[in-house]
């Protein structure tokens, strides 16, 4: 009786099979192939878009399948990116000060290693000392495990405080916001040991790969962000599959009947809401190093209200559907902003893309939620899935109950 | 015949309403309660209690041969110890499909990670047939539970209560929206869930309760009025002037 995974989810298939042409197809167009249709800076944009498409359904999960609306994901993103680039910056400018030291007549010794590697990192905030954020920072594995652990553990206790006092619906995307806020102004102060508004630059430059040139390591960390959004969506796939999705489901669409089932709807909640942050964080640490620099306006609660956003018009409630929007809004949108968009002259008035991309994301999105509430997404639902089940026959169950042409039961 | 469920002095107030006014009742093991009074008698509020969704100001509502106190439970380990509940409206999700619906209500282990790594048990389809097949939806089990009529949505619900297993049933308004074959499924089906386990059914539908045939429980303005068989209530002249005379 039981289908498999994939006969389950046939989205997968589909899904991994397009991401994989996708994949070789852009790899044999890129730079590092030889053929340059795709300049190195696209192919970064098209990497940076597949981890946006990442924490995109991580958001579908936590909204579209459990109900809440977490303005808040971006943020867990960005501590992602912080996280690597605390090592990115610190291995970086270790080399360059390791070089420029062993010039001196006396070789360095460690403490003079550190403390001019602080100078060069803190120094445009006005310090030179290793604040205690970065005592991690010189050691590869422990910041990739920070990558998962910082937003998970922020994920876990936020998440616990508010779902233990049953705050929901609008209520609670306010708190989410209210954290995200509080943490980019956090990480704006210079006291923080962040570098404040300057954040963290150089991202690109990947220590030990400085002699492969970006074109190869664009292309390999294109390749990783395929790979970890190939991970995130089997992932996904299978937790809100089977019974574990339809419990969160069934959450998100009445809360207080699944507590009279016996399920503790703050442990399903708690799960899903430090899960997606996890994944966030990932998709964040391998954005940045593609984006190159990263700084506290990248967690500010708008970007997570975007991701909302692409989440609403790609479609909630399919994985597809956050992936279709993530990537559809977030491309058009560098178009749109990048200037590339011709302008249109109406004769007394011009209209400017770079100023009215904003209106025009706007508009798409009322309309989007006001005619097509299923998003983007819901245009494979027309194409593959057959439509709503029209109820034929009999009202009631048995002999005796109301039939069709009695109208409707009282 | 052991007492199960003992709710004593208890009292609810909501915004200076009396809701709740020194109620006590005991349900026994098995047994098969009829709960009826008028509108506003507290007969909801008392499930609500129950099942832990209202917090009594002052009284004590006891369960089990632990006698457990079900007062500093949340609703999901009340509803774990064994206490199940059909509300008056029918509430199923109605996104999902019948079978999905049964399947999550069926006894089992309810954490997160038992639910997302655990393997199915081996006679689950089985249960869920059973249970289909007990309320007559085994033809519609895959479809979306949205589409069922307002009476088979009541059956699924009473379907899945007892895809829960619980010790204790509280039933409000079964047979609302029923048709008279539907109804007389209905009281079959609880006065056979009766014989193993206790169920309270809340009723306004005299002739129903008449069927149900078993001690029936008058409650008005939030206290317990009379207690005793249905001939026997229906005789008494309080029970009279505040339910039936009118």
């Amino acid at each position: 009786m039981r289908k498999s995974f994939i006969a389950q989810n046939p989205s997968v298939l589909w899904f991994l099979a397009g991401l994989a042409i996708f994949t070789l197809g852009v790899t044999f167009m890129s730079e590092a192939a030889g053929v340059d249709m795709i300049s190195t800076s696209f192919l970064k944009t098209l990497g940076k878009t597949l981890c946006l498409c990442l924490v995109a359904i991580a958001m579908d999960v936590v909204w579209g399948y459990c109900g809440i609306l977490s303005l808040g994901h971006f943020a867990f993103f960005g501590i992602g990116g912080y996280a690597i680039g605390m090592w990115l910056m610190y291995a970086r400018t270790e080399g360059i000060v390791a070089t420029s030291l062993d010039s001196a007549a006396l070789p360095p010794t460690p403490q003079e290693i550190t403390d001019a590697i602080g100078s060069q990192i803190f120094g445009v905030v006005g310090s030179s000392d290793f604040p205690a954020l970065w005592a991690f920072s010189h050691s590869l594995p422990l910041q990739l495990l920070a990558v998962v652990l910082a937003p998970g553990l922020l994920a876990l206790v936020f998440g616990w405080l508010a779902f233990r006092s049953r705050v929901t619906g609008v209520y609670l995307s306010i708190l989410t916001q209210a954290m995200t806020l509080a943490l980019s102004l956090y990480f704006f102060q210079n006291d923080t040991g962040l570098r404040g508004n300057n954040g963290l630059s150089g991202l690109q430059n990947i220590p030990g790969l400085e002699a492969r040139g970006q074109a190869v390591v664009s292309l390999w960390f294109f390749w990783a962000s395929a790979l970890a959004l190939g991970m995130g969506y089997v992932l996904f796939a299978y937790v809100v599959s089977g019974k574990f999705g339809s419990v969160i489901r069934a959450i998100r669409d009445n809360e207080a009947r699944v507590r009279f089932l016996g399920y503790h709807v703050e442990h399903y909640k708690l799960f899903i809401f430090t899960l997606t942050a996890m994944v966030a964080g990932v998709a964040g640490a391998l954005y940045y190093p593609q984006a190159g620099i990263i700084n506290p306006a990248e967690i500010a609660p708008i970007a997570s209200i975007y991701l909302a956003v692409w989440v609403a018009i790609g479609g909630r409630g399919r994985l597809y559907g956050a992936v279709i929007g993530a990537a559809l809004v977030s491309l058009m949108s560098s178009w749109f902003t990048g200037g590339s968009a011709p302008n249109i002259n109406l004769g007394f008035y011009e209209i400017k893309w770079t100023d009215w991309w904003l209106v025009l994301l706007g508009v798409s999105f009322v309309l989007v939620t006001l005619y097509f509430p299923k998003g983007v997404g819901g245009i494979f639902d027309a194409l593959v899935r057959k439509t709503a089940v029209e109820r034929q026959g009999d009202y009631g169950p048995d002999k005796g109950a109301w039939r069709n042409d009695e109208g409707k039961p009282s | 015949m052991t007492t199960l469920l003992e709710v004593s002095g208890v009292s609810v107030t909501f915004d200076g309403f009396r809701a709740i006014n020194n109620l006590s009742i005991q349900i026994a093991e098995p047994e098969l309660r009829a709960v009826i009074g008028p509108n506003g008698a507290g007969k909801t509020t008392f499930m609500d209690i129950v099942t832990g969704k209202t917090k009594p100001d002052e009284g004590r509502v006891i369960f089990g041969e632990k006698s457990v106190s079900l007062l500093g439970m949340s609703e999901s380990q009340i509803a774990q110890a064994g206490i199940g509940r059909k509300f008056q409206k029918p509430t199923v999700f109605e996104a999902q499909t019948v079978r999905e619906n049964i399947a999550m209500a069926l006894k089992n282990t309810r954490g997160p990670f038992d639910v997302l790594f655990g393997r199915r048990a081996d006679n689950r389809e089985e249960r869920i047939r059973e249970v289909s097949d007990e309320i007559g939806l085994t033809d519609v089990l895959d479809q979306p539970s949205g589409a069922l009529s307002h009476g088979q949505k009541q059956w699924l619900e009473i379907g899945m209560l007892l895809a829960q297993d619980p010790r204790l049933l509280l039933v409000d308004e079964p047979a609302a929206g029923m048709t008279p074959a539907e109804r007389e499924h209905t009281t079959n089906l609880l006065m056979r869930a009766a014989k193993t386990r206790a169920v309270v059914v809340v009723e306004h539908d005299m002739e129903f309760v008449r069927r149900l045939n078993c001690k029936v429980t008058v409650l008005h303005e939030g206290a317990v009025l009379a207690e005793g068989s249905l001939d026997h209530v229906t005789k008494n002249q309080d029970v009279i002037d505040v339910y039936l005379g009118r």
